[in-house]
């Protein structure tokens, strides 16, 4: 009720040599690459079934629960982006998967003044940083707006969808990047 | 009748409460404002507490339907209801139930609600305050009268995008629901001097009958069917103009982009602020038919420049253009409607159902320029707009006939009050 679950749009172009690349950020948190979306923590009052957990009969508390502590399960549709230098981009509005359900993207809404003139970009899964200690904190972007910008804009119609990488500076650098 | 009608017109014209003057400038402004809090900004706040993007267009879309369908109901409704004032003040309690809703329950369906609220209550107020606006003035010094509502309205809308911007930046886009529903009781205070004009307004325009098929017979007026087609051919070009000149912006300017914007926004309402009140009196003067070209032509003019301008700078310059369209539009809409429902009594219903033209071009307009420019690029995009606002305006010039009284002439005194 609360929030709307993330909507994940399942990319079409990703080739089997990019499909395989795991996503850094999030297995550790998670535990489950597959459910890469976390899921909402219940209060142990009123437990939320797992997404997998399928439709039991039983009221009662289901068999198949796992905890995901607080500042560990972060929900991330609406949350805001900041880039590099602190500034705000906009915020998460959409999450791109691709055929295995791995994440390879954000779509953020950039710009625009009390939402007019904001566009829908794709920024790659590895550039964003999350702030696992504050559940409420922006999420980090590894790229300044200039890098941004002039990104062509994300339609969830047009294939292939672009999606907004590192730069070629920072490649091998601090943000980890595939082989390609 | 038509002595009767020039007596009570001047009597009115003379004993004007200058109190219920002002009142109505006030209730312009503030309804502007809270107006501003229901804007495009709403997809922003939905998205900020985890609404997907699909749930976000399905919600505006309630409000966009519940809106079409009440138009032209609403309209019948201020028509038959003889105190105006009283409807306004129900609607501006829709507005602050509806953005309270908003602020304290973002959720599916609360905002439903609020949307349905919100949608109905603007169709019952935009008719109310004109309704009274005529009950203040009568119809020969409507004009003017106009204007001033305009340039009020355009106050409200640009210290509302500016204070809300502020708000949203500093505060939180929580706030700035809490604040429209402020907005609304300063708005509801206007309405107490109003309220004494209501039974001036009741007695001037007579009781209207509401037999189907007269009803039928005065939406089939030739005059306002093509000023309905002019003003849903205007709003279909001029509508989704300020959206792809925000996405160029976004696009262009880097940093100063969302400062450029706001300025997209606030600077054509500068403009109306400082035109309004002399295209009202023009109008009462010289004719509706000059002044509705005039506007006209701005939408077709200001898209051939942004077919061709890509300086940030110039593009605002450009955009303010946008003040004259709508201050024409602004003023035009209520008065040519008058005109046309004459002592019919049915001047609301009939505002309705140019509004309801109005909402058919305003719905298309922003999908329709942004499907042009994701087809074609933004100077086609740009060059079909223009297309579309030429014939607007070819409209105006070729079929809309001159609607002003003809014997208003020898009144010197009806354009004192500025």
């Amino acid at each position: 009720m609360r929030r709307a679950l993330a909507v994940l749009a399942v990319l079409l172009l990703a080739g089997p040599a990019r499909a395989q690349t795991p996503p850094p950020q999030t297995p550790a948190e998670t535990g489950a690459p597959a459910q890469p979306v976390p899921a909402e923590t219940g209060a142990p009052a009123a437990p939320v079934p797992a997404p997998s957990a399928g439709k039991k009969p039983e009221a009662s508390r289901p068999q198949n629960l796992e905890k995901m502590a607080p500042g560990v399960a972060v929900p991330i549709l609406g949350r805001k982006v900041l880039d590099a230098a602190g500034k705000d981009m906009g915020p998460i509005v959409d999450v791109l998967v691709d055929r295995d359900g791995l994440v390879r993207a954000a779509v953020i809404d950039f710009g625009g003044f009390l939402g007019v003139g904001s566009r829908k970009i794709a920024i790659d899964w590895r550039l964003l940083q999350f702030n696992p200690h504050d559940r409420d904190a922006p999420v980090e972007l590894a790229l300044d707006r200039a890098e941004v910008q002039a990104a062509p804009e994300y339609k969830p119609s047009s294939q292939p969808a672009m999606i907004v990488g590192p730069p070629p500076s920072v490649e091998g650098g601090s943000v980890p990047t595939p082989e390609k | 009748m038509a002595v009767s009608e020039q007596t009570q017109d001047s009597e009115i014209g003379a004993t004007v409460p200058r109190a219920a003057g002002r009142a109505l400038d006030w209730l312009n402004l503030f309804v502007a404002n809270i107006q501003t809090g229901f804007g495009p900004f709403i997809a922003v706040y939905l998205t900020t507490h985890g609404w997907t993007q699909t749930a976000i267009g399905f919600a505006l879309s309630i409000g966009t339907v519940t809106s079409m369908a009440s138009q032209v109901p609403a309209g019948a409704l201020v028509d038959a209801v003889s105190r105006k004032s009283r409807v306004a003040a129900y609607s501006i309690f829709a507005f602050m139930v509806s953005a309270l809703m908003f602020a304290l329950s973002p959720t599916p369906i609360y905002v439903y609600l609020a949307e349905i609220l919100h949608g109905i209550s603007s169709c019952t107020l935009g008719p109310a305050i004109a309704a009274m606006s005529l009950a203040l003035v009568g119809r020969r010094a409507l004009g003017p009268r106009l204007g001033r509502n305009a340039r009020y309205a355009a106050i409200g809308s640009g210290v509302g995008a500016a204070l809300m911007g502020a708000c949203g930046a500093y505060v939180s886009s929580q706030a700035i629901f809490f604040l429209t529903a402020a907005l609304a009781a300063p708005a509801v205070l206007t309405l107490i001097p109003l309220g004494r004009i209501d039974e001036r307004g009741a007695a001037g325009g007579g009781a209207p009958a509401m037999e189907p098929k007269r009803i039928l017979h005065l939406l089939r007026d030739r005059r306002l069917l093509i000023f309905a087609a002019c003003a849903l051919l205007f709003t279909l070009a001029n509508t989704g103009v300020l959206p792809l000149v925000a996405i160029a912006l976004t696009k262009r300017a880097g940093d100063r982009a969302s400062l450029l914007i706001a300025a997209c926004i606030v600077l054509p309402q500068v403009i109306m602020a400082l035109i309004a009140p002399h295209v009202g009196r023009i109008a009462e003067e010289k004719g509706r038919r000059g002044v509705m070209l005039l506007g006209f032509a701005m939408v077709p003019l200001r898209c051939l420049l942004f077919a061709g301008v890509t300086n940030p700078a110039l593009t605002v310059l450009v955009q303010a253009l946008d003040g004259v369209a709508a201050a024409s539009f602004g003023v035009m809409v209520p008065l040519v409607t008058s005109d046309v429902a004459g002592r019919s009594g049915h001047f609301t219903l009939m505002l309705g159902a140019v509004g309801f033209a109005i909402g058919i071009g305003g719905t298309l307009g922003t999908p329709l320029a942004g499907w042009l420019a994701d087809r074609l690029g933004d100077p086609a995009a740009f060059a079909i707009l223009a297309a579309i606002g030429l014939a607007a305006t070819s409209l105006v010039w070729g079929a809309m006939p001159e609607t002003r009284l003809h014997v208003v002439a020898p009144r010197r005194s009806a354009p004192k009050r500025n």
